[in-house]
């Protein structure tokens, strides 16, 4: 679950990138995040990753209270949320396989774990054979299902989308938003930022747009 | 811990130098050279040291003795000269050895001694040797206040230029080791944090997934360790080569060194281990701390 209450953000340079925004996302809702380049969609999602702490107002994530955390618990924040980025960041030197591991790894997780895992999950983005390939190796499409792979491998209670599709063609815009749906079926809590107005038609849903660091719209169409 | 996640970082922190053999190869380089460069100016030091040591000792305080001293007042005197601090030798040097040595000296002599007679006309003598030059004029005065002494002669004027030198070289080298070691650690820190910076994108998708510092630094201080040791073992292999031939050629004609009173250099095998232990070790770490300390402002995402 996610919860805003009066968060507003102004930044060291003077610019005020939220003004006084309340939310709440529940656990299990697919929900998209709208608007323009410098709304503050972004300066929310550093938020709610703890990138970045509120000028004033509370913000809960998952459980943390964002405003009273430690240092220490971040990192623990960070393995409830699954993080999926515009331009994928998938670590080049290491294979499919080991780009999704890593964050089982960074847990210490036991080895016979991490292989079944990561297969499956693998194995539910379409990707199982593709394993031992690097992903420059891949196409767009399947360097976003493998940056899925590695937000869902820590079962996460939230997934973070941000711009997924930005890169992609409109063929595999659509799999990929497909797969996030399916992703929320089973309950994962789904936030993705989009700025794709006609994206948003066609699937519907709860949609939150954010105008000038205020929420202007939250309503489901 | 588990062993598994050990053995994965610890093969992370050597992948870690093969995927980046440029800036690995950069900061092996710079770590090597700048342990020879210390290396050698230790090295450097402790030789002059050594000559200056070699110097010093042939130093030599006489002690002659009044003419009217019993055989047991030469003895009390010689057990005070041992007991006192600061000598390291003592030995008697009698007037009738004095003579002998006298004339053994003096060729074409014969009607001299002829003259003088059987009879040493020297005095008594006592011949000592001091531990710690610098300490000379303190040794003098305990020696004056004896009775029974005649004069005493001592190289004074030599003493006070070996103390002279040996602080010179003491103040030079350390001036020089200290601004080394501060620039080696200016480069190597630099090395290291262009070798990071190269990798920051990696370490920020680590802390967004939530990977723990520790995580992420394990690798990174391995990788710093292994380079450093690596770099060290290469700079022990080089100074020893360079150290040998070094002496190799200077001592290809010995008899300028004995001339000056210096005996040899001093051999590697004598410095080879401890040495190695020092640049080993600095290397591991300088090379592990130096990474580690170039990850920090990376992993505050």
């Amino acid at each position: 679950m996610v919860e805003l209450r009066n968060v507003s953000v102004t930044y060291s340079n003077g610019v005020r990138a939220l003004n006084n925004v309340s939310l709440t996302i529940n656990d299990g809702d697919f929900v998209f995040l709208v608007g323009k380049s410098g709304a503050g969609k972004s300066t929310l999602i550093k938020l709610l990753i703890k990138e970045i702490s509120p000028t004033s107002g509370s913000v809960a994530v998952n459980g943390y209270e964002l405003n009273k955390i430690r240092a220490n618990e971040i990192p623990k924040l960070r393995r409830t949320i699954g993080y999926v980025f515009q331009d994928f960041k998938l670590i080049d030197n290491m294979s499919v396989y080991d780009n999704v591991a890593f964050v089982l790894r960074s847990i210490d997780a036991p080895v016979k774990y991490i292989r079944r895992r990561v297969a499956y999950v693998l194995g539910l983005v379409g990707l199982k054979d593709k394993a031992k390939v690097h992903p420059n190796e891949l196409s767009g499409g399947e360097q976003q299902r493998v940056a899925i792979a590695r937000a869902l491998v820590n079962d996460p209670k939230l997934i973070i989308a941000d711009e997924p599709t930005g890169n992609l063609d409109p063929k595999t815009t659509i799999e990929i938003i497909e797969l996030l749906q399916g992703i929320n079926k089973c309950d994962t809590t789904v936030l993705m930022v989009t700025h794709e107005h006609d994206l948003v038609r066609r699937f519907g849903g709860r949609i939150i747009s954010i105008y000038e660091g205020q929420v202007n719209f939250d309503d489901v169409i | 811990m588990r062993i598994s996640s050990i053995a994965y970082l610890t093969g992370r922190g050597f992948q870690n130098i093969w995927n980046n053999r440029i800036m690995s190869v950069a900061s092996f380089c710079i770590l090597t050279v700048s342990m020879l460069l210390v290396g050698f100016s230790v090295l450097f030091t402790e030789n002059i040291n050594t000559f200056i040591g070699n110097v010093e000792e042939k130093n030599e305080v006489v002690i002659f003795l009044n003419d009217n001293l019993t055989d047991d007042d030469i003895s009390i005197m010689g057990d005070r000269l041992r007991q006192m601090d600061n000598i390291k030798s003592v030995e008697f040097y009698s007037k009738d050895q004095a003579f002998e040595d006298m004339k053994a000296g003096m060729d074409n002599a014969e009607e001299l001694f002829d003259y003088i007679g059987d009879e040493s006309p020297l005095p008594d003598a006592y011949r000592l040797k001091v531990a710690d030059i610098s300490r000379m004029s303190s040794t003098l005065m305990s020696i004056n206040s004896l009775q029974g002494i005649y004069s005493v002669k001592a190289p004074t004027d030599f003493v006070s230029v070996l103390t002279g030198l040996r602080s010179l070289v003491y103040i030079l080298s350390g001036i020089i080791i200290i601004a080394l070691i501060v620039v080696s650690i200016v480069i190597i820190s630099n090395a290291a944090r262009a070798s990071v910076d190269m990798r920051k994108r990696e370490i920020a998708i680590m802390k967004y997934v939530g990977a723990t510092n520790t995580f992420i630094e394990v690798p990174f201080f391995i990788e710093g360790m292994i380079m450093g040791i690596f770099a060290g073992t290469a700079a022990i292999l080089l100074t020893w080569a360079g150290y040998v031939k070094i002496i190799d050629v200077l001592m290809s004609d010995s008899t300028i060194w004995l001339a000056m009173g210096i005996k040899g250099f001093i051999p590697f095998s004598k410095v080879a281990l401890r040495m190695a232990i020092v640049y080993i070790t600095a290397g591991a770490v300088v090379g592990s701390f130096g990474t580690l300390l170039s990850t920090k402002k990376y992993v505050k995402v």
